[in-house]
């Protein structure tokens, strides 16, 4: 019946997926608290995740905190406020900017990493042969890479805003002649808990969904290299579709509880 | 297994990099906030906070020594304002100061400033923790703008009938339409310019003239030089104006007495007044005068006739004797 309808099976489909993922989440908390714990591919996947992506969150909060004073700086200048900028500029980046930018930068990066590698070792039989030996593969390979990039990602991100201030104020220390002092106590003037804690509140559900995905797109991958290329690239899609719903989450339950 | 140790390393330091990161900024934010600081809490009430937030700035002399901790509205004239005041700055703060509303510039969040105040007898204390201080409220940026919007809306109606004007005066109409854009009017104008500056011309040469007058004057010799120069002169019209008020007084004088007499007549009853109000008297007064005038002119005759008496001719004779004797001598 629901063949004849496309829209209808999308819909189906849709909604089966969003079962699915939320089956593999509750298996996920199950597991989580379950021995044994594989502490040591748990700091693996940090190194990986953490540390291997920090050139990348680095330079990318870099540019983005330069490109953002530059091409704020003109128009405030006009409007006489350029004395603002490091409000502005600091705001902005710890509440949103920042978060999102990086977080989805750290989709393409971890996400596709996830299910890349996931979705290979599911198409060579890697997780049947684990299973065979006794290990629980969801429990070394999932719980493991969700664990770490719910834990990294707030801490990239709390490196990419300091990256990025840094950047903005050296725009402004080149253009503005102002010190670095003085930015950052313009910056730490402006910021307040409600710009920084909801902000990295939402970093850690931004890492658990990108972990999330890519694990469910890889672990559940089709057979064959295209289903490797498949769950990749499908991870990154819904990882940054999902990242977005949850900054609108978050705001909304922000003004919520700050007013 | 053998790379584990340096990845392990490296993690721990980005682990901690960040947290620490996250904890100074977290520092720095709190200590903003007197979070971490010795502080204390004083209130003060306000009737009006104009959009003041919790996390606003306190000052003092232009220095930021806490935030706004609370705002609670008491009732519908009165909101309670709590601040955090670092302690170091109470010690500074006297119990007669008073808090203020204002804006961070023009279009800056509101701060709350500590002002000295004028009670003396509260100068001397400094201000304790959980004190109430008095508030004041300044204009506020809003009101400062409706001012400023009366005042664009005068200045929009000034340039409108400003631009009336000038239309008006462009088009020729009105006096100074007509003077700026009527040739006619501005030749007349030339015109009378032209007289003008001719009458100039003449008054000046007959200023001229009089001034050649007033120099030929002789001071000494002339009326008009004794008048101004001479002081017995000047004594003698002293005196002469003197004796004329004094004339003028008796003048007056004898107008009054003389009012006063024909009022006297007017409502007396003698004989003068029986004379101008009775017409039939006149008559008899008339008749009574012919009657004089017929009688003397009878005694006359009478003394005539006694001249040329024998008993009487001797007297008149020895008069007229002495009469042509006292004429000789005055002769």
């Amino acid at each position: 019946m629901a063949e004849n309808f496309p829209m209808a099976t999308n819909v189906k489909s849709f909604f089966t997926e969003i079962g699915s993922l939320s089956r593999f989440a509750g298996r996920f908390f199950k597991q989580l608290f379950s021995r044994p714990f594989e502490f040591r591919e748990f700091l693996r996947q940090c190194y990986q995740m953490g540390n291997k992506s920090l050139l990348l969150v680095g330079i990318t909060g870099f540019i983005l905190g330069l490109v953002f004073t530059l091409q704020s700086r003109p128009t405030l200048e006009e409007f006489g406020a350029s004395s603002w900028i490091p409000s502005m500029i600091s705001i902005s980046i710890v509440r949103e900017i920042g978060p999102v930018i990086i977080a989805l930068i750290c989709a393409g990066r971890i996400g596709s990493s996830i299910g890349a590698e996931l979705g290979s070792m599911k198409v060579t039989e890697q997780i049947d042969a684990m299973e065979v030996s006794g290990t629980n593969p969801f429990k070394f390979l999932v719980v493991t890479r969700i664990l770490a990039a719910t834990l990294m990602l707030p801490l990239l991100i709390i490196f990419g805003d300091f990256v990025a201030l840094i950047g903005s104020a050296l725009v402004e220390n080149i253009k503005g002649q102002v010190s670095f002092l003085l930015y950052f106590n313009q910056v730490f003037d402006a910021l307040g808990f409600r710009d920084l804690l909801p902000a990295t509140g939402k970093s850690f559900f931004f890492g658990f969904a990108i972990g999330l995905v890519g694990c469910f797109k890889g672990y559940n991958s089709s057979k064959g290299t295209a289903g490797v290329g498949r769950a990749a690239n499908s991870a990154v899609v819904y990882t940054s579709m999902l990242l977005f719903i949850i900054d609108f989450i978050a705001v909304f339950l922000t003004e919520l509880i700050y007013g | 297994m053998k790379n584990s140790n340096p990845q392990n390393l490296k993690l721990g330091i980005f682990v901690i990099l960040g947290i620490a990161i996250f904890v100074a900024a977290v520092y720095f934010i709190g200590n903003r906030q007197n979070l971490f600081g010795d502080s204390s809490v004083i209130t003060s009430v306000f009737k009006d906070v104009n959009g003041l937030q919790r996390g606003n700035n306190v000052r003092f002399a232009g220095v930021n020594v806490g935030t706004v901790q609370n705002i609670r509205i008491l009732n519908d004239t009165s909101i309670a304002v709590s601040m955090r005041i670092d302690d170091r700055t109470m010690k500074l703060v006297r119990k007669n100061s008073l808090a203020t509303i204002s804006s961070d510039g023009l279009v800056g969040s509101m701060i709350v400033n500590l002002l000295p105040g004028e009670n003396d007898s509260l100068a001397s204390k400094p201000l304790q923790p959980g004190d109430t201080i008095a508030s004041i409220s300044k204009i506020a940026t809003a009101d400062m703008l409706t001012t400023l919007s009366t005042t664009n809306e005068n200045a929009a109606l000034l340039t409108a009938d400003l631009l009336k004007i000038t239309n008006s005066i462009n088009e020729g109409k009105g006096t100074i339409g007509v003077l700026i854009k009527d040739e006619e009017m501005a030749n007349n104008f030339k015109q009378s310019i032209e007289g003008l500056r001719q009458s100039t011309s003449t008054i000046s040469r007959m200023v001229n003239r009089v001034n050649v007058i007033l120099d030929e004057v002789s001071y000494k010799e002339s009326v008009a030089g004794v008048l101004l120069s001479d002081t017995i002169a000047a004594r003698q019209i002293e005196g002469i104006i003197s004796n004329l008020e004094i004339s003028a007084l008796q003048i007056s004088d004898v107008t009054t007495n003389l009012q006063q007499f024909s009022y006297d007549i007017r409502q007396g009853e003698g004989a003068l007044d029986y004379i101008l109000n009775n017409p039939g008297a006149v008559e008899q007064l008339d008749a009574t005068l012919k009657n004089i005038e017929e009688a003397t002119r009878k005694f006359d005759e009478n003394m005539e006739a006694l001249q040329h008496n024998i008993l009487l001719r001797g007297y008149f004779k020895k008069q007229a004797r002495i009469k042509a004797r006292e004429e000789t001598q005055m002769d």
